[in-house]
C-alpha cells in the first residue's frame, strides 16, 4: 500500500513539473507578451525596466528555476492587472464564490442524477428505463450557458422572481446552481445506472437470490455495495471540476468567481495569474485523483493485490 | 466440414472480406432500428448541406447591417428577426453551421492523426516509450480541456485553425489510449503471432494487421468526439475567445446578443436551439454506433 502509494504522488509530482514547464515556457516564448497591447506606448528604456522588474530580461530556464522556487512556497508573484495583490491573493480571494455555486451545483447534480440512475437500473428495459436514457441524452446535450439565459429570460425578465444575476442573499444562487447542476445530472444518471446494471447482471447476484435472499437485501447488501466503488471514483473528482468554477456559468450570471477571472486574465495576457491558476486547478485536480486512487485501493482489496503481483 | 476448410485455406482473403461486409451489414442493421441514431444521421447530412450551401440558400449576406430593422422580430423578409445590427439570424445561423462542422470534425481528424500512432507505438513496442506516452495521457486527461484551451487561444489569438489546434491537444488522449489498449490485446492474436513469425516487418504488422481491427471503434471514437467540440466551439465563442466576427457563429451570436436579449426572445432562442439540436444529434449518432459496433469500453 505504501508502494502503490509513493509511486501514485511521485507520479503526480513529475506531471506538475512538466506541466508548470511547459506552459511557463509558453508564455514567455510567444511574441506580442504582456505589455505588447498597452494602450500607452512604452519607450524602449521603460520597457526594459518593466521587463527588468518583472524578470522578464534574464534567460528562460533561469526565469522558470526562479519561479519555480516561489511557487512551491506558494507565491506567484503579482497579477499585472492587478498590483495591489497578490496571485495568490486573488485566487484565494474569488474561489469561496466559485466553490459555492460548484459545490451545490455538485450536490445538486449528485441527489437528483443518482437517484434517477437507480431508478433506471432497478427498472432495466422498461419504458420507464427507456424514457431515463433519452432523458440522459437530452439533458447532457444542453450547455450551461444556453440554460442560464433560457432560465434568467423565464424567471428573471419575465417572471421576476430571481435576479438575473451578481452576487447576494441565497436568492441570487438558485438560478446558477440550477443551470450548472442541472446538466450535469445526465452524465451521473448515466454513470449510476451503467454501474447498478453491470452488477446486477454479475454471478454473484444471480447466487444471491438463488440462495433465496429477498430483492431489498441483494439491492443493499450485494448491488449497491459493489455498485459504490466505481460511483465514488469517478464522482469524487467532480467536487474540484465544479468548485473551481465555470467560466461559462459565471459570465452569464455576473459572479465574481475564478473561473470568469481566469477568462479575462488570459485575454488579457496576464501570465502570473494565468500561470497561478493553471497550477492551483491543476493541483486540486491532481490531489483529487490521488486521494480518489488511495481510496480505491481502501475500499476494493483487488486494487492492493493486484498492484502486489505486477 | 473438411471440404469447408479446405476452400477457406484454398481463399483466405476471401472468407476474410466477406466476414468483414457481413459485420458492417449488421452494424448498420442495429444502426438503423435506434431512431435517435438515425435523426442523427439525418442531421448531419443536412447541415452539412446548409454549410456547404450557406453562400447560396442564405437569403441575406450574414454581414449585411441594416440599421432600419434592429431587434426586429420574426417577419416574412427576416423569417427568424434581425439582431442588434439588423442582421438577417437566419442568414447568419446558416453560416455559422460552417465553424461548427469546421471545429468538430477537423478536431477529431486532428486527434486521431496524433493520437492513432502515438497509441498504436505504444501498445506495440512498450517499454519506456509506453511509459512516456501514458504519462502524456495521464497528464492531458487529468487537466480541464478548458484550460488547455484559454491557454493556447491567449497565446496563438483566436481563429477556427488555432481553435482546432487548441482542442486537438486534449482530444488526441481518447484515441491514444483507445488504440493502445486494441494493440496491446491484438499483439496476442495468433495471426499477429503468426505474421511476426513469418518475419514480417513491424511497421507491415501494424497497419496491415492490427489497424484495420481498430477501424470500427476509431469511426466510433471519431463521432463521439463531436459533440463535445461543438459544445467548445459555442463556449468559447460565446465568451469571445473562439470564432472571430464578422464570421458569425452561434455561441458568439449569444455572446453578442450582450445584455439586451432579456427583452428580445428570438436573438437567443434560434442559436440555443441550434446548438442544443446539434449537440444531441451528434450524441445520438455517436450512441447509435456505439451501440451498431458493439462497442464494450467505459469512457
Amino acid at each position: 500500500m505504501l508502494n502503490y502509494t509513493l509511486r501514485r504522488f511521485s507520479g503526480i509530482l513529475i506531471m506538475l513539473l512538466l506541466l508548470s514547464f511547459v506552459t511557463f515556457v509558453l508564455s514567455r516564448t510567444v511574441p506580442g507578451g504582456p505589455f505588447g497591447k498597452v494602450e500607452v506606448p512604452m519607450g524602449e528604456k521603460q520597457l526594459a525596466q518593466f521587463k527588468a522588474k518583472y524578470g522578464l530580461d534574464k534567460p528562460i530556464l533561469e526565469q522558470y528555476v526562479t519561479w519555480l522556487g516561489q511557487a512551491v512556497r506558494l507565491d506567484f508573484g503579482t497579477p499585472f492587472t492587478a498590483p495591489e495583490m497578490t496571485v495568490t491573493g486573488l485566487i484565494l480571494k474569488l474561489l469561496p464564490y466559485s466553490a459555492l455555486v460548484g459545490f451545490l451545483a455538485c450536490m445538486f447534480a449528485l441527489v437528483v442524477g443518482i437517484i434517477i440512475g437507480m431508478v433506471s437500473a432497478a427498472h432495466q428495459n422498461s419504458w420507464l428505463d427507456n424514457a431515463i436514457v433519452t432523458y440522459s441524452i437530452v439533458v447532457g446535450s444542453i450547455p450551461s450557458f444556453v440554460l442560464g439565459f433560457i432560465l434568467v429570460y423565464v424567471f428573471s425578465a419575465k417572471l421576476g422572481w430571481f435576479p438575473a444575476g451578481g452576487w447576494g442573499g441565497p436568492k441570487y444562487l438558485v438560478l446558477p446552481v440550477f443551470a450548472y447542476g442541472f446538466p450535469a445530472t445526465a452524465g451521473v444518471a448515466r454513470w449510476t445506472r451503467q454501474c447498478m446494471v453491470d452488477v446486477v447482471s454479475s454471478d454473484y447476484v444471480r447466487t444471491a437470490y438463488a440462495k433465496g435472499l429477498q430483492r431489498s437485501q441483494v439491492m443493499s447488501k450485494h448491488v449497491l455495495r459493489n455498485a459504490l466503488i466505481p460511483m465514488v471514483t469517478s464522482f469524487l473528482p467532480m467536487f474540484p471540476g465544479m468548485m473551481t468554477g465555470s467560466m461559462f456559468i459565471e459570465t452569464v450570471f455576473g459572479l465574481p468567481g475564478l473561473g470568469k477571472q481566469f477568462t479575462l486574465a488570459s485575454t488579457n495576457r496576464d501570465y502570473p495569474l494565468v500561470l497561478g491558476i493553471t497550477i492551483f486547478w491543476a493541483l486540486l485536480i491532481s490531489m483529487t485523483y490521488f486521494l480518489t486512487d488511495i481510496l480505491y485501493g481502501v475500499i476494493d482489496p483487488r486494487v492492493r493485490i493486484m498492484e502486489k503481483s505486477s | 466440414m473438411s471440404k469447408a476448410k479446405s476452400q477457406r485455406n484454398a481463399q483466405p482473403n476471401n472468407t476474410s472480406e466477406v466476414h468483414v461486409a457481413s459485420n458492417w451489414v449488421a452494424a448498420w442493421r442495429r444502426f438503423r432500428r435506434n431512431s435517435l441514431a438515425m435523426f442523427g444521421l439525418v442531421y448531419f447530412v443536412f447541415i452539412v448541406f446548409v454549410a456547404v450551401m450557406a453562400p447560396v440558400i442564405a437569403p441575406y449576406a450574414y454581414d449585411a447591417v441594416d440599421y432600419a430593422v434592429t431587434y426586429q422580430e420574426p417577419t416574412w423578409q427576416h423569417v427568424l428577426g434581425t439582431d442588434y445590427l439588423g442582421r438577417d439570424i437566419l442568414s447568419r445561423l446558416m453560416w455559422g453551421a460552417r465553424p461548427m462542422l469546421l471545429v468538430g470534425i477537423l478536431t477529431g481528424l486532428v486527434g486521431m492523426v496524433i493520437g492513432v500512432p502515438l497509441g498504436i507505438l505504444a501498445g506495440y513496442l512498450g517499454g519506456a516509450f509506453d511509459w512516456f506516452i501514458q504519462r502524456l495521457v495521464d497528464l492531458f486527461s487529468a487537466l480541464p480541456w478548458y484550460l488547455l484551451v484559454l491557454y493556447l487561444v491567449m497565446v496563438l489569438s483566436p481563429s477556427v485553425m488555432n481553435l482546432v489546434l487548441a482542442l486537438s491537444i486534449s482530444s488526441w488522449v481518447g484515441s491514444c489510449r483507445l488504440v493502445r489498449g486494441l494493440t496491446l490485446s491484438a499483439r496476442e492474436y495468433d495471426f499477429v503471432e503468426a505474421a511476426r513469425a513469418l518475419g514480417i516487418p513491424t511497421r507491415q504488422i501494424l497497419f496491415r494487421h492490427v489497424l484495420p481491427q481498430a477501424a470500427p471503434l476509431l469511426l466510433w471514437g471519431f463521432a463521439s468526439g463531436i459533440p463535445g467540440s461543438v459544445f467548445a466551439e459555442a463556449g468559447l465563442s460565446y465568451l469571445g475567445i473562439g470564432i472571430r466576427p464578422p464570421m458569425p457563429s452561434w455561441g458568439q451570436m449569444l455572446g453578442q446578443a450582450g445584455n439586451y436579449w432579456m427583452y428580445y426572445w428570438h436573438i437567443f432562442l434560434f442559436p440555443s436551439l441550434c446548438i442544443v439540436i446539434s449537440v444531441l444529434a451528434f450524441q445520438g449518432l455517436a450512441d447509435g454506433l456505439r451501440q451498431a459496433i458493439d462497442v464494450n469500453v467505459n469512457v
